[in-house]
């Protein structure tokens, strides 16, 4: 695909060819639909060009794949903070609604659980619906989807790669022996402790895309999500095939790319820490 | 961080209009006059080594990524071995100073030891950055070319220390001239 967004990317002329800046109309439409539309209403008057307006423009990287030979290009929305929901992703879903439906990008529980609308947000890998809206300035706020990944459309990234080494790691209780009573596996309280930090994982990719060993080497070394997750399962006192697990591990791409960067624990939105997941697997094969 | 990833010109362009123009698009042309003035500080031409291949999905997207084999040796047993030298070289870099002096052993074992961490060293930097599976006879050429240079300066190492006055005096004297 073209649209490798490292790739050589001159925009010079994109900005100003197309009607690349737009303000938020005024007036907010009768029948707006969606979370956009609450913090209207509430204490100021649909006046978008008002004195009160407090604009705030984004920077939207946009690329369509209808028209593969176009370059990419940043596009910027104006839009009214006051109308606006407090949240990244309130402001896209407003531009979507009521500037251009064209602009696209996955959300789904806007609540930071489900981990679709991973995006580049002022340069840091978050969820957009976890992140707040800088008020307090008026500099623009840039949006690209993750760094380093396939694009499929504006701010949709491929995730396959991604998605394929998870696969990879077997991400389920492999057990023989069945349990004592016939029931559940039990775990005690210290052991089901181990999993905390771990099994909070969403796999939005944000930490892997931020990992510059996983950009230079996305087809062997695993990543810091992947390998979070792979020590989740070895972490867990259930699972009996741990042996097997180190063993995929212990060769040098998958795991030991790993330099201790630490922008996976930096840029997690979860607040989790991948990098100490990693070491963890490496202070456990090591002895 | 990410902005390592995006290309300069980009990040010029996206950093450029900072000022109100949102009201005022007969500013674009200075944009982009800013934009060009910007990417002409950029004196050292843009050399991307080994940019990014278009996107390949080996086997289907529902496949899992092939597992490599176990090979603990340039696994657990290198990473392993690495930290143990690492950690071994600050007691012995530390010994010359707390002693004053230092015997010809403990000087070799330094030399050794300082050896064998910047070979992995280099090692590491070649695995990372060229890559077998997308330029194997260069990963190769690398790997033998490191190996060449770990046993000749391994060779110099040894006819300095055997013959002349070793590396701690070495630096003694370079730090008192």
């Amino acid at each position: 695909m073209a649209a490798l967004r490292s790739s050589t990317s001159a925009l010079l002329g994109a900005a100003a060819s197309r009607p690349a800046l737009r303000i938020a109309r005024a007036g907010v439409p009768a029948a707006v639909r969606g979370m956009a539309d609450l913090a209207s209403g509430a204490t100021h008057s649909n006046t978008a060009s008002g004195e009160n307006a407090k604009l705030k423009t984004f920077q939207i990287y946009r690329w369509n794949p209808d028209q593969p030979t176009e370059k990419p290009r940043m596009q910027a929305y104006t839009l009214d903070l006051n109308k606006t929901g407090p949240m990244v992703l309130d402001a896209l879903i407003r531009i979507k609604n009521e500037i251009d439906p064209t602009l696209t990008f996955r959300r789904s529980c806007r609540e930071g659980i489900c981990g679709s609308c991973a995006m580049n947000i002022n340069g840091t890998n978050t969820l957009a619906c976890l992140c707040r809206i800088p008020a307090e300035d008026n500099s623009e706020l840039k949006i690209y989807p993750l760094p380093h990944t396939y694009v499929v459309k504006d701010l949709v990234p491929d995730l396959t790669q991604f998605y394929k080494q998870y696969k990879s790691i077997k991400p389920y209780l492999q057990r023989d022996t069945p349990s004592p009573d016939g029931k559940e596996y039990r775990q005690s309280k210290a052991d089901r402790k181990k999993l905390d930090g771990l099994y909070e994982c969403i796999l939005c990719a944000c930490c892997s895309t931020s990992c510059p060993s996983y950009w230079w080497n996305s087809e062997e070394y695993l990543g810091p999500a992947i390998l979070l997750q792979s020590y989740r399962w070895l972490a867990d006192s259930r699972d009996e095939k741990t042996l097997q697990r180190r063993d995929a591990l212990n060769n040098s791409m998958s795991l030991y790319r790993c330099h201790t960067i630490l922008n996976c624990t930096r840029t997690c939105p979860k607040g989790l820490n991948p990098g100490l997941a990693i070491q963890s697997i490496k202070k456990e094969m090591a002895l | 961080m990410a902005s390592i990833a995006r290309s300069s010109l980009l990040r010029q362009v996206a950093s450029a209009p900072k000022s109100a123009v949102a009201t005022k698009p007969a500013f674009q042309k200075s944009i982009i006059a800013n934009a060009a003035r910007a990417t002409a500080f950029h004196t050292t031409a843009r050399r991307p080594l080994l940019p990014p291949l278009p996107q390949k999905v080996e086997g289907t997207v529902n496949d899992a990524a092939p597992v490599p084999p176990t090979d603990p040796s340039h696994g657990s047993y290198h990473w392993t071995f690495d930290r143990l030298v690492a950690a071994s070289l600050v007691p012995i870099t530390l010994t010359p100073f707390a002693a004053g002096s230092v015997h010809p052993v403990l000087d070799a074992t330094l030399c050794a030891t300082l050896l064998i961490h910047s070979h992995t060293g280099f090692q590491n930097i070649i695995v990372d950055y060229v890559p077998k599976y997308r330029v194997p006879r260069a990963r190769k050429a690398f790997s033998w070319g490191l190996n060449a240079a770990t046993v000749v300066v391994g060779l110099a190492l040894y006819q300095y220390e055997t013959n002349d006055i070793g590396l701690t005096e070495t630096i003694k004297r370079i730090w008192k001239a």
